[in-house]
């Protein structure tokens, strides 16, 4: 020390100041050592992961084809703005939901709701906040990027649907996968994360895995913005396979075409080939858009579209000819009298019982619509005789019934390629409720059990499945959509994923289910349906010369005799194939409420026979009817 | 004041100290380039370093006792540009903080860096009388009083981070200038048990904003906190620190923290995380060890110097810097708060670097002369 040190020790205290220096070093020296050493992987993957970005490239979704080729759903690109958690920093989803849905046009409410949906789940990436975004809308998100760097534009594909709800119930349509549903098993097994768009009803459904390929990605690096900087590495998408279905888009138009000009406009028309199961069309009216679902279901126009159809009446998301029961009226006869001539309650040589006019059973008087003598099976199908089949069915009794309906698999669902089919309810599962209520089944009971009014309610599909595969002599193919899942790439290919046919999911089912009808009993109940048309019979008006029509009217009670006016008049059924004795083609309509079967189902049908007739024949149709009109004359184009 | 360079003086010149800054100058110039490639701002810190050796040189050269002895113009002279910055026109205002002087051609600087340097003089020509005994409390007051002026304008601007790099000036010459002991115990009590007690009463009354909180729990336990939000800039300099491991991060993809904008000032405060990041442990750990050298170097300095007043001032400036590295790398290691305070001789800055250089020419003053009375 050079100079005076009188105060204090001041040596002591340089000596001080001089340890504090090199502590206070040495202790940023030990936090290094534990920031880079101790924990440094740590916080390297950290980093790493806040600078990597997996931004999802939507796999397209496979194309669905009619059987001759014509594109029904594809997809087309559409832009849509995304919210990405991972550029949220910590904000709150709810404090954007105004000035999103003040700049973009949104509901707020359906926003927040989405918002608090989704982003309440652990596992979301990105929030979908506006679908088909517009120039406008885009150019917003890149104005404030800074404001909002978590929003993005992407290009997404949306799903088109035919117009006028053409096949809507069979192909269904997409929607994004719901939370309740990621929390089930199935779909937990498919690998979706919140947001993913599946197919939620038809075909779209039923045929999901194959439609929506697999997602690729690109791997990205983006500064604290989330902008991007650089790219790692892409996984390209792997497509959906296409999908060809067995529907004839011709028949398929002439079908809904027949049931909006049907008088209650509520119905059905299936046709399928009887040798295979193919559906050639599926129409149920009334129907949907499914594009609501695809496209509006996010705004507050589309819910409350969504809302109306749900609320509808006439509830027009129902398939009905898989989802809806009905009493099968006489078209129940069919598969009694096959039941009846194999069980042996009759004979082909002495098949003829007592019309009566109707029958008492005890003090109760059932009576037949006509007076037909004592006919014999054919003629009974003919004139549609209640009083012979209800003497048929006490000679059958509850359990010959019963078998028929095991045999004819009409006590269980059909197997079709579509999703929440409903069986059809037979009278043995009518007595387990009367059972329940401690009330017997009584011959009386039988009797309603034979003429298809009280105790049974058949799906239309149900029916149509039975009586085609009585027409082409006792093999009962699973009605399907199905013609050929595509392969997609080519066979020498590593991407190569390859297509296949219709396989009835329950692999136990025989396909098809052969029912053994001997020949000589199958030639009788034909030669009664053939008489149906060509004989004078119940569906006479509809008769076709070289092409002979085979079918059986019916005539569904909705409520008691007598009552069957307006909203409550009978449901009107017509089952049929053709040509008779070598079946190309089978055919059911239904129309709810409109009266008698000869009367308006069996002209639809007919309708629609002339379009396949037209069709296979290259010539016009021999009698063809005169169709009402035509409401759209065009095929309607997807693209 | 240059007018005599002795021939011994170059011999007497502290060569190490001087090679020591430059050194950590352009050590630190290499990472400002690193955290912003695209920017010019090494360029501009290669050539602040140039003025800051002129400027270094001539203290040094100077007689510090002259100068100190006119101090107190140089102190309102620094008041002055305290005042100035203020002004809205000659004040530049930055981040809500009006805290730089905008000068045309040069840019920006920031006067409180350089007041640093006129309150160390000012200090020590008060306290570096010769005395007999201890403080009297009077000494204590006007002490405190020449520090209160300046951090009084500076917290107008606010700068608060600022301030704190004032107070070690002072607590340094008090303690040199033979405060009793027990003063300097009572006080390290006092705020031992005060710091936390005022932090826990300013938290329930809400005198310490959410924001502040934040900032606080992020040091506590950066996994937990508020990491998007105030505890933002700590936790993306712990991971900067951190993805260095020992020998800096792996750069091969090109992208780093603070090219991706995840580190927030990476060139100025947290110039020692882009360090860290790309040194690694061992590259902070030789930085640590330049510092640490340096330092010693003044207070070997100090203890050579002839007078008290060449003491006090080259610890004064010990002092300063000591606890503006530490403040400064105690927050980018998330030990500390975010304060934005540069560091010394690293972070880009002309005032920080010319002052620092201009104090530690004070310090090679008093050696030159250490032999001369």
């Amino acid at each position: 020390m050079k100079f005076e040190d009188s105060s204090q020790n001041l040596r002591m205290r340089l000596w001080f100041v001089q340890s504090a220096v090199l502590v206070m070093l040495a202790l940023l020296g030990v936090r290094l050592y534990y920031l880079q050493l101790v924990r440094g992987k740590h916080y390297a993957e950290i980093a790493q992961d806040q600078r990597i970005r997996k931004l999802p490239i939507v796999a397209p979704r496979g194309v669905i084809f009619d059987r001759d080729g014509h594109p029904l759903v594809d997809s087309r690109p559409i832009y849509n703005v995304i919210l990405s958690r991972e550029d949220l920093r910590g904000q709150n989803l709810s404090s954007l939901v105004n000035p999103f849905a003040d700049a973009l046009g949104l509901d707020a409410d359906i926003l927040r709701e989405r918002f608090d949906q989704i982003g309440s789940q652990p596992a979301f990436e990105s929030v979908l906040v506006k679908q088909d975004a517009t120039p406008g809308d885009i150019a917003w998100v890149e104005a404030h990027e800074l404001e909002f760097p978590e929003l993005r534009v992407e290009q997404q594909p949306q799903r088109r649907y035919p117009p006028n709800g053409l096949l809507a119930h069979v192909l269904g349509y997409v929607g994004e996968v719901g939370a309740e549903q990621l929390k089930q098993q199935t779909y937990k097994d498919k690998n979706l994360k919140p947001g993913d768009v599946i197919g939620q009803s038809g075909l779209e459904q039923a045929y999901d895995d194959y439609l929506r390929g697999r997602d690729g990605y690109r791997k990205v690096i983006v500064d604290s913005r989330g902008r991007i900087q650089d790219e790692i590495e892409t996984v390209l998408p792997q497509p959906g396979h296409d999908l060809i279905t067995t529907i004839d888009l011709d028949l398929q138009m002439a079908a809904e075409q027949q049931l909006r000009d049907s008088s209650t406009k509520r119905g059905v028309i299936v046709a399928v080939n009887p040798n295979n199961g193919e559906l050639l069309a599926l129409a149920s009216a009334p129907t949907f858009d499914p594009n609501l679902f695809s496209q509006r279901i996010g705004t507050k126009e589309g819910r409350a579209e969504y809302m109306a159809l749900l609320n509808h009446p006439d509830k027009p998301l129902i398939n009905r000819a898989i989802q809806s029961r009905y009493p099968p009226g006489s078209t129940w006869k069919i598969p009694m009298a096959i039941a009846g001539l194999q069980q042996g309650a009759i004979t082909l040589e002495h098949s003829n019982l007592a019309c009566g006019g109707g029958i008492w059973v005890g003090t109760k008087f059932t009576r037949c619509m006509g007076s037909h003598g004592s006919p014999d099976v054919g003629t009974a199908i003919v004139h549609s005789c209640d009083g012979y089949f209800y003497r048929l069915g006490l000679k059958m009794k509850l359990e010959g019934i019963s078998a028929m309906t095991e045999e004819f698999d009409l006590n269980k669902r059909t197997g079709i390629d579509l999703p929440n089919e409903v069986a059809s309810r037979t009278p043995v599962e009518f007595k387990t409720i009367l059972d329940r209520r401690n009330q017997e089944w009584k011959d009386i009971d039988t009797v309603f059990a034979s003429f298809g009014q009280v105790y049974e309610e058949m799906t239309p599909v149900s029916m149509l499945r039975t009586v085609a595969g009585i027409g082409i002599g006792g093999k009962l193919y699973i009605p399907h959509l199905l013609r050929e899942v595509k392969p997609v790439g080519a066979a020498n290919e590593a991407e190569f994923r390859a297509g296949r046919g219709f396989q009835s999911i329950d692999a136990s089912r025989p396909n098809p289910k052969i029912v053994p009808i001997p020949e000589d009993i199958h030639h009788a109940v034909v030669e009664g349906m053939w008489g149906v048309v060509n004989k004078g019979g119940t569906g006479r008006a509809i008769v076709m010369a070289g092409f002979d029509i085979a079918g059986k009217t019916g005539t569904a009670q909705v409520v008691g005799l007598g009552k069957d006016i307006g909203k409550n008049k009978d449901h009107s059924w017509f089952v049929s194939y053709a040509p008779a004795y070598k079946p190309e083609i089978a055919m059911i309509a239904l129309i709810e409420n409109s009266g008698f079967g000869g009367h308006h189902a069996a002209p639809a049908v007919r309708r629609v026979y002339d379009v396949y007739y037209r069709k296979t024949r290259k010539e016009e149709p021999p009698g063809a009817l005169p169709v009402a009109k035509r409401t759209s004359e065009a095929r309607p184009t997807v693209d | 004041m240059v007018a005599r360079i002795p021939k011994k003086g170059l011999r007497d010149f502290d060569w190490l100290l001087a090679l020591l800054a430059i050194g950590i100058v352009c050590f630190g110039t290499v990472q400002i380039r690193h955290a912003q490639p695209t920017e010019a701002y090494w360029v501009k810190q290669l050539i602040g370093l140039g003025i800051a050796v002129v400027a270094m040189l001539l203290v040094a050269f100077s007689d510090y006792r002259k100068l100190i002895n006119i101090a107190p113009a140089f102190y309102v002279f620094g008041l002055l540009l305290l005042v100035l910055v203020l002004i809205p026109g000659i004040g530049l205002k930055i981040n809500g903080q009006r805290a730089w002087i905008r000068v045309p051609g040069i840019g920006q600087f920031q006067p409180s860096e350089f007041v640093k340097v006129t309150t160390a003089m000012m200090l020590a020509r008060y306290f570096g009388q010769r005395r007999l005994g201890a403080l009297s409390l009077k000494d204590v007051a006007v002490g405190a009083l020449i520090l209160a002026l300046p951090i009084a304008l500076i917290l107008l601007e606010p700068d608060v981070g600022s301030v704190l790099t004032y107070l070690p000036i002072l607590i340094t010459v008090l303690f040199l200038s033979a405060i009793k002991l027990r003063y300097v115990v009572a006080a390290v009590v006092l705020s031992v048990v005060f710091l936390p007690l005022a932090y826990w009463v300013g938290v329930k009354t809400n005198f310490v904003k959410n924001y502040q909180q934040e900032r606080i729990n992020v040091i506590l336990d950066p996994e937990k906190a508020d990491r998007r939000g105030f505890g933002y800039n700590t936790w993306q300099s712990i991971l900067t620190v951190g993805e260095g491991g020992l020998w800096g991060a792996d750069r091969t993809s090109g992208h780093s923290q603070s090219s991706l904008k995840f580190l927030p000032e990476p060139h100025t405060d947290f110039i020692f995380a882009v360090t860290a990041g790309n040194a690694g442990f061992i590259g902070c750990i030789l930085t640590l060890f330049a510092y640490a050298l340096l330092l010693s170097r003044l207070i070997v300095g100090a203890k050579r110097a002839p007078d008290r007043m060449g003491m006090l001032v080259i610890m004064a400036i010990v002092g300063g810097l000591t606890c503006q590295i530490f403040i400064n790398i105690g927050m980018e290691l998330g030990l500390l708060p975010v304060i934005g305070v540069p560091l010394p001789l690293m972070s880009a800055g002309l005032a920080s670097l010319i002052a620092t250089f201009i104090a530690i020419g004070f310090a090679m003053s008093v050696q030159l002369r250490r032999f001369v009375n």
